[in-house]
């Protein structure tokens, strides 16, 4: 199949957000993530991040640096770009701050706000929203441990022509002590822009494909877990570089 | 592109154990909405949805595995390396409810990967499946993935399991957004007023046109179209022009290689809420301009699936197509306003050979699918 380029990396992991070309380390481990807060993330105000629930500004944040690593954060109109990420958990930690409000009135106050984010995929509409992202959008419950089914999926969506971009990623968070023994064992978001690659000059931090039996590879070497793709990536693109990406202005409209 | 077919259906719905229960009580216009008995209701304004009759849990095991044993009871053989794909929105939402309140349940069965490491046991398959979470539109998600793996040739068989629980976590939810009609819902009618929570399964075999020829199957339809778009204007509302569909319906028509003039029928989400089903309309006109397209919706019947809804619905729709003959929409009885498609109270009769299911979703997902029939 066509490789897909790289264009962007932005994660938020136990030790706090990061994107690709900021940060030459990179590890998502298991544990707790700390609070993200609005002015980690936008630097202007944003009245949506502020009501949403941890997961979801988890992920919208992680969506957020992969995009202005990718400088593709700013849009003038809506633009035909899909999003997937892979977890384990999915948004259980909101489930169980949404129930809260359930179970002590019997049913009478629960919250519609907390609810309307008890969907795994709710942060993927508020990134929509935020980034004028038109494509498909989806999250795939996936029991592997390599935390790979995100980018696999996002490359075949590229390769299947569903659209020319895609964010592709890894979403989960422990549930903590109201559900104890659910540890998803990597906690965090990390997100990468993948463009369809249009010519033979590999950008960004490198080219990814799959092999014929699903193998995530990148530069045509296999991968075996998102720890060490990240890594092969950031190796890839030097210190504060700026190898190009092809095809990508650093920032535009669709 | 390989063909892909669908080579059996299997529903469980609350107008029934089996597609052919479910059908027949379709077609007579029957509606499975009633009071609900399995969790007290008394402190939300509404009190009624569709759940299934019967359902018995073993021990502190969730109600979905009885739902997926009756899926999968007599389901035809599965063909070595047939891949697996599921779609849920809360997967044992039961057995979480449970153990928030302290009472017993297997906290392994929490996470999706729970149903879905059973279904793979239970199946016998190698491959551990994945779970597709689109919210309402994850099973009509589900299957474009599974057609766009075998059309890829990435799978030769994918077999599609699409579930969802009628919980008090989901219907206290919708009650907050002010979502649920008391009275049940009535999908496209002039004084709908919110929609009708319900429970249910489908599963799809689904395979290539060589891999079923190799095996003498005929295959029930094909899925020959399939397109997705998110509207990116709100999380819990559609968007009013209804961009998100009208991008999700074109690009299953193009992926289809057909014009909107060959869709002979719509199998649309139809929730009964005023926004959706006038976002709906208006997207269906933009798309097939003023011809009056039979449109039908069963969620007056059966009740809002959540996540298997999509399912449910190719398994409809394959039948409509089969029978050219679109159910009712229970519920309706007036047309609302500036809707220029055919919605009936009775059956309608179909006269081609496409038909159009679409499902639509929180955080402004749409999914567009095209069915076409088998004819004999």
């Amino acid at each position: 199949m066509t490789g897909s380029v790289v264009a962007g990396i932005g994660w938020v992991t136990s030790r706090g957000p990061g994107r690709g070309r900021e940060a030459r380390e990179f590890s998502m481990t298991a544990g707790p993530i700390p609070p993200v807060t609005r002015e980690d993330v936008f630097p202007e105000p944003n009245l949506r991040f502020g009501r949403l629930p941890h997961y979801s500004r988890v992920g919208l944040a992680a969506i957020a640096f992969a995009l202005r690593d990718a400088g593709m954060e700013h849009w003038e109109s809506k633009r035909p770009t899909g999003i997937v990420a892979s977890t384990r958990t999915g948004c259980l930690a909101t489930d169980i701050e949404y129930y809260n409000t359930v179970l002590p009135e019997g049913g009478g106050l629960p919250s519609p706000n907390l609810f309307s984010c008890t969907l795994p995929t709710c942060f993927l509409g508020e990134a929509s929203i935020q980034f004028g992202l038109t494509g498909p959008t989806l999250i795939a419950s996936d029991p592997a441990e390599d935390a790979l089914g995100g980018v696999r999926m996002g490359l075949e969506n590229l390769s299947w022509g569903e659209c020319d971009i895609m964010l592709a990623g890894h979403i989960d968070l422990p549930a903590g002590p109201a559900i104890p023994g659910i540890l998803p064992p990597l906690a965090g978001g990390l997100f990468m822009v993948l463009e369809n690659a249009r010519d033979s000059a590999a950008g960004g931090y490198g080219t990814l494909d799959l092999s014929e039996g699903g193998a995530v590879r990148h530069n045509g070497i296999a991968i075996s877990g998102l720890n060490e793709l990240v890594r092969a990536c950031l190796a890839f693109l030097p210190a504060g570089g700026t190898r190009s990406v092809s095809s990508l202005p650093a920032s535009r409209p669709a | 592109m390989n063909e892909v077919l669908i080579t059996a259906t299997a529903t469980v719905t609350g107008l029934g154990p089996d597609l052919d229960t479910t059908w027949r009580r379709l077609l007579a216009g029957e509606t499975a909405v009633r009071p609900i008995r399995r969790f007290d209701v008394g402190r939300y304004p509404a009190g009624n949805a569709s759940w299934i009759e019967g359902l018995e849990s073993r021990g502190d095991r969730s109600l979905l595995f009885p739902i997926l044993e009756r899926l999968l009871d007599g389901f035809d053989p599965l063909p070595k390396g047939c891949r697996l794909v599921t779609a849920t929105t809360k997967g044992c939402i039961d057995t979480f409810e449970r153990v928030r309140k302290g009472l017993t349940g297997d906290v392994a069965d929490i996470p999706v990967s729970g149903p879905l490491t059973w279904l793979a046991s239970r199946l016998g398959l190698d491959d551990p499946g994945v779970n597709i979470n689109c919210a309402c539109a994850s099973s009509t998600m589900a299957v474009a993935r599974a057609a766009a793996m075998i059309g890829s040739g990435r799978a030769d068989a994918v077999l599609v399991v699409c579930m969802d629980l009628l919980s008090e976590f989901v219907f206290s939810g919708f009650s907050s957004l002010q979502a649920l009609d008391p009275a049940g819902c009535r999908p496209f009618d002039r004084n709908r007023n919110g929609l009708s929570l319900g429970e249910g399964g489908a599963a799809l075999l689904m395979m290539s046109a060589e891999t079923a020829r190799g095996k003498g199957i005929r295959g029930i339809g094909s899925v020959v179209g399939w397109g997705a778009a998110n509207d990116a204007t709100h999380v819990t509302a559609p968007a009013r022009d209804g961009c998100g569909l009208i991008q999700a319906v074109r690009r299953a028509i193009a992926k289809a290689s057909i014009g909107p003039d060959d869709i002979a029928a719509i199998s649309a989400h139809g929730t009964g809420t005023v926004y959706n089903d006038s976002m709906e309309s208006t997207a269906f006109e933009a798309v097939f301009g003023s011809r009056p397209i039979p449109l039908n919706s069963i969620k007056g019947a059966i009740g809002h699936t959540l996540g298997a809804a999509g399912g449910i619905e190719v398994a409809a729709g394959l039948r409509s197509l089969a029978d050219r003959t679109l159910p009712p929409t229970a519920g309706f009885r007036e047309p609302m306003e500036k809707c220029v498609f055919s919605v009936s109270p009775f059956p309608q009769p179909i006269g081609g050979g496409h038909l159009l299911s679409t499902n639509s979703g929180f955080g402004g997902i749409n999914a567009a699918l095209i069915l076409k029939g088998n004819p004999e």
